[in-house]
């Protein structure tokens, strides 16, 4: 079986994502030892630097979505199945750094598609769960482990679904957050192919860093981050930046 | 003791709570274990159900972490597997619970 890691990313006129790739491509070559993927544009292409053995799909991404005003190219994530030329694919989130090889064990799983629901803020400052905003919980899309199964096949054409009439769904699960968001079409998808009903996650919660906080070092084996005036250093644990300024440090 | 010193103290416990719940939290991520396939988690529950399963049986049946049947046909070397991880787990947040003792003195 053919295994690999799916990685998108599209620089924005405000953040160039091919840094961060840069730090994601050499900690995944150092803890997952895994082919790795990237789904990118051209644009974006003529700013990576050289980084050995990585496969590249140019693809012409969708770039209407934002958030915060600012540009948010997140619309390819539902094409991952298409996309992946492995039989069992880890899709991440470019600024999900693997410090651990916690990921390339749950790919030796039998679940043909595994996904978060849970995650804290490492500053311990805000409540992720957003649990009672919508009528389901929401899946964390940062990670996604998947096998190429009809079943799972469904839950992408489900999520394109979901994408293309976005504000139905909204409504109909109550969820307040507009802006397209990859997390609730895969929630959604996952509800509505599982049967109303539960379906397999992955019992863990990841390590966010919340996006005002500051990545005071990035070390071998984590980072140390400042938030308020406090300060937690994180080693040894895989950790998603939501903050963007790790492309500086 | 003035004012200020009490809010240094308290401004410590709070920097010491927050590295220790990471700590905590890095500890139970760290506790997964995938064996036959399916995600276990090396907790107590666990640990002490497959000793006592492993000491009538040399296999079983377990539940997941996603509660999916599992046939564990080595029941030893699961128990092994699970301490080992679980021994690994508690020993890293030993290390840095240590450290917020040593703060705190």
């Amino acid at each position: 079986m053919k295994k690999g890691v799916l990685l998108y990313c599209f620089n924005t006129s405000q953040l160039a994502y091919s840094r961060i790739t840069e730090r994601c491509v050499a900690l995944i070559k150092k803890h997952l030892r895994l082919p790795i993927t990237v789904v990118t544009n051209f644009e974006t292409f003529k700013f990576m630097k050289p980084m050995g053995m990585v496969n590249y799909k140019l693809i012409e991404n969708d770039t209407k979505n934002n958030r915060a005003g600012k540009p948010w190219y997140n619309l390819e994530r539902h094409l991952a199945y298409e996309h992946s030329p492995y039989d069992r694919t880890l899709v991440i989130d470019v600024d999900y750094f693997c410090y651990t090889d916690k990921l390339l064990k749950l790919m030796d799983t039998e679940n043909d598609f595994l996904v978060h629901k849970d995650a804290h803020d490492v500053m311990w400052k805000t409540d992720m769960r957003f649990e009672r905003e919508a009528m389901l919980d929401i899946v964390w899309a940062t990670v996604l482990i998947f096998s190429k199964t009809p079943r799972v096949k469904a839950i992408f054409d489900t999520v394109k679904l979901v994408k293309d009439n976005y504000y139905h769904f909204c409504q109909l699960y109550r969820v307040s957050y507009k802006n397209f968001r990859n997390d609730y079409a895969f929630a959604i998808a996952l509800e509505q192919i599982g049967g109303h009903r539960d379906y397999d996650i992955i019992k863990d919660s990841i390590a966010m860093v919340p996006a005002d906080a500051k990545c005071r070092v990035l070390k071998e084996n984590g980072a140390v981050v400042e938030w308020n005036g406090k300060v937690v250093s994180l080693e040894d644990q895989d950790i998603h930046f939501l903050n963007k300024d790790i492309m500086y440090v | 003791m003035d004012i200020d010193n009490l809010k240094q103290i308290s401004q410590q416990s709070y920097d010491i709570a927050l590295q220790k719940a990471n700590a905590l939290k890095k500890a139970e991520s760290d506790q997964i274990v995938v064996y036959e396939n399916h995600i276990f988690k090396a907790d107590v529950i666990t640990i002490c159900l497959v000793k006592t399963l492993a000491e009538s049986q040399t296999s079983f049946f377990l539940l997941d972490t996603n509660y999916n049947p599992v046939e564990i046909k080595d029941g030893a070397g699961f128990l092994k597997a699970l301490i080992e991880k679980n021994q690994s787990s508690l020993n890293a947040y030993h290390q840095l619970h240590q450290k917020f003792r040593n703060k705190r003195a």
